[in-house]
């Protein structure tokens, strides 16, 4: 038997609930509020709720996904970068640079954003750069 | 206290002990083990309060035979009385260890800073329900002010299910509250009152008044206040104390007999 209460931050927005995630017997089977947390102080929105339900979630992809045939197919993800790079640099060429948006996302770090727009301006180069929360 | 933990768990009276521990600068809930018996030295009563009996619930669901020992408040006391008359969990299998209550109205001397609400803020004391009003105040305003009031209060519902969610009596499988014939979905606030009521009734003998749900609740609606009422009619009616009394509420509507039996006038 073995039952943690693990400390995170909910992974839904860019308000920064804090959360506690129960996890028992290495499964994770609940979500709470964290009440001292200065964010939430306690309290969650629904979606902060669930949070553990899109982790275990049967729907989940686990590994990247490529369309070959038109049909998706489980690939390694060394292929998958190769073959965005590629896509990408050959529609570069053809379009120009601003042909190519960027969506960053409210579910990653503040670091890993700020490489997502800097990937947009400084490899692709655009300005096309947005986020999730604005959609 | 830290002591006593560590003996029960290394006579092997309890296989897990649930309390608190400080954890980066946060009182969190934690699961206490005899493989891991210094962390003992660490155990505190925490200021925020967490449904451990709940925990112990979902824990018992899974090992049945499993000892827990628990941190306790008067909270947690009555939480714990009402799962063993629902067969939650087996008060054989239950150790506890009692801490400070909350300071509250009813006691003064406390560790627990959570249980008194905040003060209302102006335009909630205007045309809403102040959360430290008490069920003899609310009653007195006039029966429109009333109605009107509580549904200021309700209209503000995200159905965030957080006072469900985090009740430590509630248990059931299948929630009326994601019955589809019953609530309708897709729209906020959810159909008021009776997504609220029907909650409400469901409390009727079960709640244990901890105001959790309402420490919960992210648009502060007054819920406590609404399930003592209904406790009190329990109470009235039936003659049935919720946390305290020995059998399970008059609302039992598991099993052959009707067992619905007015107190005698």
């Amino acid at each position: 038997m073995d039952f943690k209460i693990i400390p995170s931050t909910c992974s839904y927005c860019g308000t920064g609930c804090g959360v506690l995630f129960q996890v028992m017997d290495g499964r994770l089977i609940d979500t709470l509020p964290m009440k001292t947390h200065p964010v939430n102080e306690g309290k969650l929105c629904i979606k902060g709720w669930n949070l553990h339900e899109h982790v275990v979630s049967d729907k989940r992809l686990t590994s990247p996904m490529l369309k070959i045939n038109g049909q998706l197919q489980e690939a390694s993800w060394d292929d998958a970068i190769q073959t965005t790079a590629d896509k990408l640099k050959a529609i570069i060429e053809a379009h120009g640079p601003d042909s190519v948006g960027v969506l960053a996302s409210a579910k990653i770090t503040n670091e890993e954003n700020y490489l997502v727009q800097k990937f947009a301006r400084a490899v692709i180069g655009t300005n096309n750069v947005d986020h999730c929360a604005r959609l | 206290m830290q002591e006593q933990v560590r003996e029960w768990l290394e006579q092997g009276k309890v296989d897990i002990f649930l309390g608190y521990k400080k954890i980066q600068g946060h009182p969190l809930p934690h699961c206490f083990t005899k493989d891991n018996l210094d962390e003992t030295d660490d155990l505190i009563a925490g200021k925020a309060r967490y449904s451990l009996e709940k925990m112990a619930t979902k824990i018992a669901a899974e090992h049945p035979e499993l000892k827990i020992g628990l941190l306790v408040r008067d909270c947690n006391q009555r939480a714990l009385n009402v799962l063993y008359v629902w067969n939650q969990l087996k008060p054989d299998n239950i150790e506890t260890l009692s801490v400070n209550c909350c300071p509250s109205k009813l006691k003064e001397h406390g560790d627990c800073s959570y249980l008194e609400p905040e003060k209302a803020a102006p335009l909630k004391m205007m045309i809403g329900i102040d959360n430290n009003m008490d069920v003899k105040t609310a009653e007195e305003f006039s029966q429109e002010d009333r109605y009107n009031r509580w549904m200021y209060e309700l209209q503000k519902c995200l159905k965030c299910y957080g006072c469900r969610d985090i009740c430590p009596v509630c248990f059931c499988k299948e929630c009326s509250l994601e019955h589809k014939d019953l609530i309708a979905t897709g729209s906020i606030p959810p159909e008021i009152p009776i997504f609220h009521l029907v909650r409400a009734v469901h409390m009727g003998g079960r709640c244990i008044d901890c105001g959790l749900c309402e420490d919960a609740c992210p648009v502060d609606i007054s819920l406590r206040l609404l399930y003592r009422k209904v406790n009190d009619i329990v109470s009235d009616v039936f003659d049935y104390k919720t946390g305290t009394s020995a059998d399970q509420s008059p609302f039992n509507m598991l099993g052959e007999e009707v067992t619905l039996e007015p107190k005698p006038i």
